[in-house]
Order: C-alpha cells, then structure tokens, then sequence
C-alpha cells in the first residue's frame, strides 16, 4: 500500500475542471452536424436523409427534421454536402425533453419552394 | 515462454491432398481462403477428415439461403475452417434439402453454439435428440408479430436451459442478472452453487439481440459498415476491417497499402486501450482501488490519443470499404503515445509487485489448453494456455505479412497468465504502431465510394486479430452489389463458450468478476 499512496502524492490531480472549463480534449470529438437553411434544398435534404444510417433525419415538406438524440456524429451528411452541414461543435446534449433535442430546420435554399 | 500451433501433432499433409480426398468439384486456389462443396449426404465423412487435419480448426458455422418468401429455396450449411499451418482458409457449401443435418457438434465440439444459433435463425437442426438452447432470439412475448429472422422459424421453441434449483439437497441455482451494475451489458448467469464453491455456471445471452445480420440484407457494404462497427463498440475496428475485407474479396476490391497500414494502425490502438481496460477492471473486482485510478488515467490518455489521432475516440468510421476514410495523424501519435502506453507500463508493474493483488489472480479461473482447444477459443484467453493462435501471425494481411510479429503466449491459462499475455501484447502494438508510421500510413480508396457501390458482387470472407482474438465475417452481394447474406462473428461469439469452464475450475463466487474482466469479452458481439 505505501507504494501506491506515492503513486498517488506523485502523480497528482489529473482530473480536468470540466465543467468549469472546456475540457480541451473535445476539440477532437466528432459532433452532430448545423445545417445551413439557405443552402438547403428538397433535392439535398432528401438526400442528406437517405446518407444518415440512423434515421436522424425526415423531411416533412419545406423543413428539414433533425433528431439530435438520434444522431452519432457519424459525418456522413458532412461528407456528402460540405457546403451546406458543418460540424456544430456541440456535444453538451443533455435535454429535460427528448421533443428539445428535435430540431426543424426550414429549407430556405434556391429552388427549395 | 514457449507456446504450441493448436492441433499440429506432425507433419502437415498438404491442403491439396485434403482437398482430393474431399473430392468433388473443389475450387482451389492459390488464394488465402479455398472453397469447397460437399454434398449434405458427404458432409459428416468430411467434417470428420477435416477434424483429423493437422493444425485445422473449426472456425466458424454459419447458414444461408432458406428464405420462406421463395419455394424450394434451401439452406446453405457453411463451415469456415482454420488451416492455421497452411495459412489459409477452408469453407465449405453443403445444401441440406430437408430439416436435418449430420450432429457436428460431437464430431467438433465448438459448433454446438452455432448449431443452436441455425437451429433457431432457419429451422433446421443435428441429426439425433440433443436438446439445443436457446442462444439467439428472445422468447416471444405474447402475440403480435414475431422476431424477424434469418429464414424459417423452428419447428418447436429452443430449449430453455436452467438448472433444477435444488440438486441433490445441496446444491441451488443462484440467478444473476440480466440487469447488473451500472454500465455492465445484460447478462444472465445461471450460478449453481453449493454456498461458496461454483459448481456449474450457464450464460443467457439473448437479451441484448439486435438483429445486426438481419438488419444488414439489402444494403451495401459500405451503409452496413456502420452497423458493423456498433455491433461491438469496443471492438469496432477489428469488427469493420473483418467485414471490410470480406466485401472487398467479394468486390475484387485491393486497398492501397498506405491504407492498410493506417487500418493496422487503428487495430494496435484498439488492442491498447481494450488491455489498458481489462486491467481497470481488473483492479475494479479485486477492489484495489488505486490501481483501478492508475489504469483509468491510462486508459483515458489512450481514448484521448484515439480522438486525436483519428477523430473518435472508440475508433469508429476509420474502415472503410476500400480503405479507409481518414488516416492517422502521425505527429500526435508519436508525440503522445509513449507517454501513455508508459502510463500503462508503469501501473501494471505497480500491480504486479502487489501480492494482494497477484495473489488473486494467480490459479483463478484457469482454462485448460485442452478445453482451449476443443471449444475453439482464440485470442489472448487462449494464448494464454500455450495455443499460440493469432491471425496476424497465421493468416497474415497487409501490411502484418511483411512484418515479422511477436505473439505473446503464456502456460498456465489463469487470470495471471492472460494478463501477462496482455501486457505484452499492448507492447508489441507499440512496436508496431512505430514501424506502421514508419512506412507511411495514410487515407486513401482503391476507388471512389460510388464506383465501389456500383459494383456486382460475388461473397468473401474476411479475418483481422481484433484484442479479443480473432474476427471473421462472410458476405454475400447481388448482381447489383447489396447484401443477401452477411455473416459476423466477432471473438466474444468464440470466447465465452470457455468462461464457463473457466469459472468452474475450483473457484468461488468473489472470483467471477476477476474472471470476466480477464476475459473482457462483449455481451453485445455475442447477441448481434
């Protein structure tokens, strides 16, 4: 035991403050995507919808619905149209609501209505 | 520390002699997997020749085809067979026209699970009376529609395994689970015990099913991807690069070399930070707090050089069909993973001059190289018993072919011996990272994402050495390059039909945590 409690006196704190400060670590986390209303298209949301594997996205009419709660982070919506999706930069996600985490984004692109 | 080839007991005879004596129209070839049909009536002679095959091992058994939808559509019985001194792969076809076919499991033990798995996913079942469990899906609830399945539902539900609760006066069942602690998957453990001593011990596994397999159908390789890397998180490269190369046999697909290189280097990290958990866990059910600290800052310093250096911190979206999607980032990886890796190093040898600790470990849940042996076990629990099995050794890819690898092995199968054989295997994956970077590893496709989808496809099998030991996965593509079979079978489907038998080796309750984090298996890779 003694070796361990010098380990320990040795070591220090190594907790980060979070969430105090950002954590610098989630700069390299993989977050859900933000989409942008003016470029975005029926034709591209429909698109965006069948690329998401976990069904995080529908579309209903002119508006695009994102289920964040559904989303991994997975990028493929990013990939597939990188003018329009950016990585938000968020990943503090916890809602008192699941119905909060649903997101309607209005496609509001050139040809859209 | 010396280990033995499974089953090597003389000099290999040849794959070709084999294959003219299994006759029939084999398609060899001078590729790493051979593909043989043998007629249903031939296929117990024929599981019986390749049972006696020096340094064969079975693998895998897994079925296809027996569609209800299409009359007449029979299933397809595959049996994937390790031919370790060959380097190469059996698989053989045998279409079974009826509901039966010949009882492997008493010819190879290790296909009794899959034999209840077929039982339940198509309806067809051994020859003989054995009673087969259920393994897979779970007992419908009341009415309504039933669980989606691979092809026809049993004739009768699957045997429900319990023991008497009250065996000759003295012995009881103890159930435990399927809800356990915090953050540990469902499982149920049928404990029957005499009080303290672990008489007998059975697993129910069926709660987490998901259906992956099924879920796959009618995709493409490339939108499976993503189920494949969730079926076991903590395995999500082993698992992808697995499937991966299975679809790319299929596709006449050959990734660059810069890319296999950056998927190995993925696969190393993985193997670390699952040995830098295993050895928290460890800690955890000794109940040696302190070392439990030291191995999770370890462990997080690893997650976070995982983020760094490809962008999740699990690994996931790294393997790609074709490659990968992005590579490593070099300057990260060279700057911080001695740092971690010796954060590791440093905590192990701290619990190795820890007699409390030791002494816990060592004789505890010891699994026999025979048993080992029989039941098929891979990875670290069975090197760990002297079987030096290891796929990057034995069925070598790139760039593992070109690079001469150490596999660690130890004797006496315990909790010590696979600890030991973790250490040294988290070291020989930093050895490798090094040389990986060295060559250059980088992004990169054989081909665009949409030239590779619009392909037709035939089926592959695919193999990588995930931390837990080997993973393989079969696919079969259409005409127009979608799955109509895919078949994973992660190392955890292999391993835990050994922890039993690790548990009942003279062990007491307190030791089954020690042993199930010396194992650190998947409830979820068994339950796809």
């Amino acid at each position: 035991m003694p070796l361990w409690f010098a380990r320990g006196l040795r070591r220090g704190v190594v907790t980060t403050r979070y969430p105090a400060r950002p954590d610098p670590s989630a700069a390299e986390l993989p977050t859900p995507p933000a989409f942008r209303p003016d470029a975005l298209t029926r034709e591209l949301a429909d698109r965006l919808c069948r690329v998401c594997p976990s069904w995080a996205l529908t579309r209903n009419g002119d508006v695009l619905i994102f289920d964040v709660g559904a989303c991994t982070a997975c990028g493929r919506c990013r990939e597939a149209a990188p003018a329009a999706v950016t990585a938000s930069g968020e990943f503090e996600l916890a809602a008192t609501d699941p119905a909060h985490l649903v997101k309607r984004i209005p496609l509001l692109g050139e040809g859209a209505r | 520390m010396t280990a033995v080839r499974p089953g090597l007991a003389g000099e290999a005879p040849g794959l070709h002699g084999l294959l003219s004596e299994l006759g029939r129209d084999a398609a060899a070839g001078d590729g790493p997997v051979v593909t043989v049909s043998v007629a249903g009536p031939d296929l117990e002679a024929a599981v019986r020749r390749l049972a006696a095959f020096p340094g064969a091992r079975l693998a895998d058994v897994f079925a296809s085809g027996g569609n209800p939808a299409i009359r007449g559509d029979h299933v397809v019985l595959r049996l994937v067979w390790g031919l370790d001194s060959d380097q190469r792969y059996l698989v053989t076809d045998s279409v079974i026209e009826g509901e039966r076919y010949p009882q492997l499991s008493d010819i190879a033990p290790a296909a009794f699970h899959e034999e209840c798995e077929i039982y339940e996913q198509f309806g067809i079942r051994p020859e003989g009376g054995k009673p087969l469990n259920r393994v897979a899906l779970p007992p419908q609830s009341g009415p309504g529609p039933a669980l989606p399945r691979l092809g026809r539902a049993p004739a009768e539900p699957p045997a429900e395994v319990h023991a008497p609760h009250v065996v000759g006066g003295h012995a009881f069942e103890f159930p435990f689970g399927p809800v356990r602690q915090v953050g540990v998957e469902s499982l149920y453990y049928g404990l029957v015990t005499s009080g303290e001593e672990i008489v007998d011990l059975y697993l129910f596994t069926w709660h987490k099913h998901r259906g992956v397999e099924w879920r796959m159908r009618g995709r493409t390789p490339r939108e499976a991807l993503f189920h494949v890397e969730r079926t076991e998180g903590l395995g999500a490269v082993g698992a992808g690069w697995a499937f991966a190369a299975a679809a790319e046999a299929a596709l006449g697909v050959d990734p660059p070399g810069q890319a296999m290189r950056a998927r190995a280097v993925a696969l190393e990290l993985e193997r670390l930070y699952n040995h830098a958990a295993a050895t928290a866990a460890l800690c955890q059910s000794t109940g040696l707090a302190v070392g439990q600290a030291a191995a999770e800052i370890a462990l997080e310093r690893l997650l976070r050089l995982n983020a760094a250096a490809f962008g999740h911190r699990y690994l996931f979206g790294v393997v790609d069909i074709g490659g990968v999607r992005r590579g490593p980032d070099a300057t990260a990886l060279r700057r911080e993973l001695p740092g971690a890796y010796g954060e590791l190093r440093h905590a192990a040898d701290a619990l190795l001059a820890t007699n409390s600790f030791v002494d816990r470990l060592e004789a505890t849940g010891i699994l026999t190289q025979e048993a080992a042996r029989r039941l098929g076990i891979v990875g670290p629990v069975a090197r760990a018993t002297g079987l030096a099995t290891d796929v990057r050794a034995d069925h070598p890819a790139e760039p593992y072919a070109g690079c001469p690898l150490a596999v660690a092995g130890a004797q006496s199968g315990d909790v010590l011996a696979r600890f030991q054989v973790m250490l040294a295997e988290a070291a020989e994956s930093v050895r490798l990272i090094g040389e990986f970077l060295q060559a250059g590893a980088g992004p990169g496709l054989t081909e665009s994402p949409e030239g590779i989808a619009g392909r037709a496809g035939r089926s592959g099998l695919g193999w990588a050495e995930s931390s837990r030991g080997e993973a393989l996965a079969w696919v079969a593509l259409d005409g127009s390059g979608r799955i109509t079979r895919a078949r994973l079978r992660p190392a955890s489907v292999r391993n835990w039909r050994g922890f039993d038998d690790a548990c009942r080796s003279q062990n007491v309750f307190t030791d089954i945590p020690i042993i199930e984090a010396s194992f650190w298996l998947t409830v979820a890779g068994t339950s796809r």
